[in-house]
């Protein structure tokens, strides 16, 4: 995989968790700052389902290019529903959902360079 | 972390806002937003791995591929059952909730005493050790929060049939 790629979403992801972090302990809510770190985080995951799609044939195991493939698409869905649910909470329990869900992008990115790394 | 407070208010900071619509305690709202968002990773994570562990290698350990899928089922339920938050929904994820502490003691159990039935992992087995033990602390919890709405939403019924007299 790109490994400059790895490296921006794992830095974007820890932006956002710090960014939800802060929001938590002032009490605030979905702002701008916290939408634009989440698309920037989104584009790049998009940007690494393209580069992953045309690499994953390199990876000769079956089952594990499944996963790969998989983990690819399953990374897309956790900030669009993240922030859909932060919308929705008008508590700080809003950016504990977000810091969940930047942890997951940063775990599931991960994963999916592991299982590169491992198998191509 | 701050306080749970089921009875939504307009922002954190005036928990006690005069002009907030007092709402009936929802297993959906506040703390249970991060619920509802953990329970649903987790069905989807189960789903994924169920589906691959039956399409590719079903033949290699049916029983804890069975498992996963049931882990799926019962997450999903979990989440919607949590996220809708009406009478029958919680009953459902009440109910959903307990049949996944009773599968991950039963399982984690049985796969440490009969290593050779769980060659492949699944969510439960090993009291959920692959999953930073989620699938063991998140029915516990699951089952605390909803015990908490129905007894805070019991109190706010009392108080509007003592304001209505």
């Amino acid at each position: 995989m790109l490994q400059p790629l790895t490296v921006v979403l794992l830095v974007a992801s820890g932006v956002l968790g710090v960014l939800a972090a802060h929001h938590l302990l002032r009490g605030r809510l979905v702002d701008d700052p916290l939408i634009i770190v989440g698309a920037v985080i989104e584009l790049a995951l998009l940007v690494q389902l393209v580069v992953g799609l045309t690499k994953a044939s390199a990876i000769a195991d079956g089952a594990e290019r499944a996963t790969f493939i998989a983990y690819l698409f399953t990374v897309l869905l956790v900030i669009p529903a993240s922030v859909v649910i932060a919308v929705k909470e008008k508590t700080q329990w809003a950016m504990a959902v977000v810091l969940g869900g930047a942890l997951v992008v940063a775990i599931l990115v991960a994963r999916l360079q592991q299982v590169w790394s491992l198998n191509a | 972390m701050p306080e749970p407070t089921p009875s939504p208010s307009p922002s954190s900071s005036s928990s006690s806002s005069p002009e907030a619509v007092p709402e009936r305690p929802h297993t959906g709202h506040g703390f249970g937003r991060l619920l509802v968002a953990v329970y649903g990773l987790l069905a989807l994570a189960a789903t994924g791995r169920s589906i691959l562990q039956i399409v590719e290698y079903f033949d290699r350990a049916p029983v804890p591929f069975l498992l996963s899928a049931l882990a799926a089922v019962i997450y999903l339920v979990a989440t919607i059952g949590l996220a809708r938050g009406d009478r029958a929904s919680v009953r459902l994820a009440t109910i959903a909730l307990t049949v996944e502490l009773v599968g991950v003691l039963t399982v984690g159990a049985w796969s440490l005493a009969d290593k050779a039935a769980f060659p492949e992992k699944t969510v439960w087995s090993h009291f959920g050790q692959g999953y930073g033990y989620v699938p063991l602390v998140l029915p516990l919890v699951g089952l605390w929060w909803i015990r908490r709405t129905a007894r805070a939403g019991a109190a706010a019924d009392a108080d509007v049939a003592r304001s209505a007299h």
